[in-house]
């Protein structure tokens, strides 16, 4: 009876241990499967993030870049409501503005002060119930909360998005109201989110500055260029102009200085001359050294006026006649430098009143113009011709210079009868400003016609009769 | 009638000397010309009175400026004739507003400078 009674107990106990480890075994059941859950939940979360970040690594554009985050941040919480994005808008204030929803609507006023709470926090945060609604209050004071804003949800996840020192927002997740609160193991992904949304963000904003110096770069290198070319052509021509008042002031003083000798030498000679009788054999050699002299008193006239305008008289002149006698004078060089001349001289030109002296230098600068043209020889024809525009119009003689040299590039043209405007390393850029300025002083233009690798033709018009002012 | 006496004040001795013998040359007996460097020479010579004409070279170097104000000052119609080496515009007007009304500019030739003086000398009374 006994055994029967113990057995009976046995029994009993044995199934009460089968039961509790049946128990056990549920209970264990149920927490694996939760682990497995939460590895499959963690898996999710893990392939979410980095499809996020692959995502972010690819885009260039910060709104498509929130814009994905705040979608992104949905998904990767399950029972979220919405996901909120908000940027400081200028870094002196530290104004939030949101910039980012998912769902796309606008959140209630009161979750700027999340959003604020969030940007000051050091990492990511989670409020839910009574706490969430405490810090609503608290901040919001000032406000009375409406009904809606009272709809709180349950819980939030807030999280700064920060790099290194700099405040740049917050991101703002909302569970759906009264059905789910977030746990703490949420944190490290939220906070995760904000990271990687923030290194996105942040090359955004360093690759524009990188673009923006790099534009400004450019520009101030261009700018210095281009301030380098004007230095330099301000310097050529300071020097070049201080290089003339040089020669023009030291010229002057020269002959200024030598006016008393030569007034003495001529004077004497003449003296001597008025002492000789008049079939004396020494009046020859006399007179050529009173010639000589004479000529040195001209050049000595010239030289002053190279640094003041002439008084030269006006007198009657042979065209013609200066264009031979100017090119005897460079008969030399030209020959020197393979040139052929050809003259097309007409007959029977009238005089014309002008300056010979001035004239015969401008025929002198042209025709030394144009056989530097001509590095390597060439031909130059000189030609002279009476025209006249219409019936009873003023004569105008029409002297041209032709040479079959290198010609005029066409952005030199408008500048070639500039002072200082020279294209030979050592011109003057007088020359040609000399010219025109005699030219129209005698009442005439001076033209110029060139075609680069065919050669130029300079043609100076001038009236029989210069204007009364040219005296 | 006696002969017209012409003063020169040159700084430099050989242009002196040549304008000197020059117009003396030229004009013969009717004038006695005399030339000097030092311009007090010549300040002397006019305001003695025994100048009819005062030929200067206004030389930057010289004190021809001096000796111009002082004669125009004593001898306010003694005819002045600047001969200069430094022509210029602006010396032109200086001597101008000196009262110098006759300009000459070296190297003038000398038969082109003996009529000038000579006329000067004949519009004296």
């Amino acid at each position: 009876m006994i055994e029967r009674d113990d057995a009976v107990a046995y029994i009993a106990k044995l199934e009460r241990d089968l039961q509790a480890a049946q128990s056990r075994i549920a209970a264990l059941e149920r927490e694996a499967e939760l682990h497995a859950r939460y590895a499959r939940d963690l898996d999710r979360r893990l392939a979410a993030l980095l499809s996020v970040s692959a995502a972010l690594l690819i885009s260039h554009d910060i709104e498509a870049i929130i814009k994905l985050v705040v979608q992104q941040a949905v998904e990767l919480f399950p029972g979220t409501a919405n996901a909120h994005i908000y940027l400081i808008e200028n870094e002196q204030d530290c104004r939030l503005r949101l910039r980012a929803s998912a769902p796309e609507h606008a959140p209630a006023p009161a979750f700027s002060v999340l959003a604020e709470m969030a940007a000051k926090a050091p990492r990511a945060l989670l409020l839910s119930g009574p706490e969430l609604e405490y810090v609503i209050h608290q901040q919001h004071t000032a406000h009375p909360l409406s009904i809606e804003d009272c709809l709180w949800p349950q819980s939030v996840l807030l999280a700064p998005l920060r790099i290194e020192q700099q405040r740049l927002g917050a991101l703002v997740i909302c569970g759906e109201q009264l059905s789910h609160l977030y746990h703490p193991r949420d944190l490290p992904f939220v906070q995760a989110l904000a990271d990687l949304t923030v290194i996105a963000i942040d090359e955004v904003q360093q690759r524009q500055r990188a673009a923006a110096l790099q534009r400004d770069l450019v520009h101030t290198q261009s700018l210095r260029a281009e301030a380098e070319a004007r230095l330099n052509a301000a310097q050529a021509q300071l020097l070049q102009s201080a290089k003339l008042a040089a020669v023009g002031e030291l010229s002057a003083s020269v002959a200024h200085e030598i006016n008393n000798p030569l007034y003495a030498a001529r004077n004497s000679l003449y003296l001597v001359e008025q002492d000789l009788p008049p079939d004396a054999p020494q009046r020859t050699f006399l007179a050529i050294a009173q010639q000589e002299l004479g000529r040195i008193a001209r050049i000595i006239t010239r030289m002053r006026d190279f640094y003041r305008p002439s008084r030269g008289e006006l007198t009657s002149a042979n065209i013609n006649a200066l264009l031979r006698e100017t090119l005897e004078l460079v008969t030399t060089h030209l020959r020197h430098n393979h040139v052929t001349v050809r003259t097309r001289l007409a007959n029977d030109l009238p005089p014309i009143v002008a300056h010979a002296d001035q004239l015969r230098q401008v025929f002198l600068n042209v025709i030394l113009n144009a056989c530097d043209a001509m590095p390597s020889g060439g031909e130059l024809t000189v030609s002279s011709e009476l025209i006249a525009a219409r019936a009873g119009a003023p004569a105008t003689l029409a002297i041209s210079i032709t040479d079959t040299g290198v010609g005029i590039a066409p952005e030199h043209i408008p500048h070639l009868f500039e002072p200082f405007y020279t294209t030979k390393p050592h011109g003057t850029g007088l020359g040609l400003a000399i010219s025109a300025h005699i030219v129209t002083q005698h009442g005439g233009r001076i033209t110029v016609d060139s075609q680069p690798g065919v050669g130029t033709t300079f043609t100076i018009l001038l009236p029989l009769e210069p204007p009364v002012t040219a005296s | 009638m006696a002969a017209y006496r012409i003063q020169i004040y040159d700084d430099d001795p050989t242009a002196a000397l040549v304008t000197q013998r020059g117009l003396q040359a030229l004009l013969g007996d009717e004038v006695i010309v005399q030339a000097t460097t030092n311009a007090n020479e010549a300040w002397l010579a006019c305001a003695n009175g025994n100048v009819d004409l005062l030929i200067v070279d206004p030389s930057p170097y010289g004190a021809a400026a001096a000796l111009i104000r002082a004669v125009r000052t004593y001898r306010p119609y003694l005819p002045i004739l600047a001969l200069t080496a430094y022509d210029t515009p602006g010396l032109r007007a200086r001597m101008q507003a000196l009262g110098v009304e006759l300009y000459a500019a070296k190297p003038i030739e000398l038969r082109e400078l003996a009529p000038l003086v000579s006329q000067a000398l004949h519009q004296v009374v």
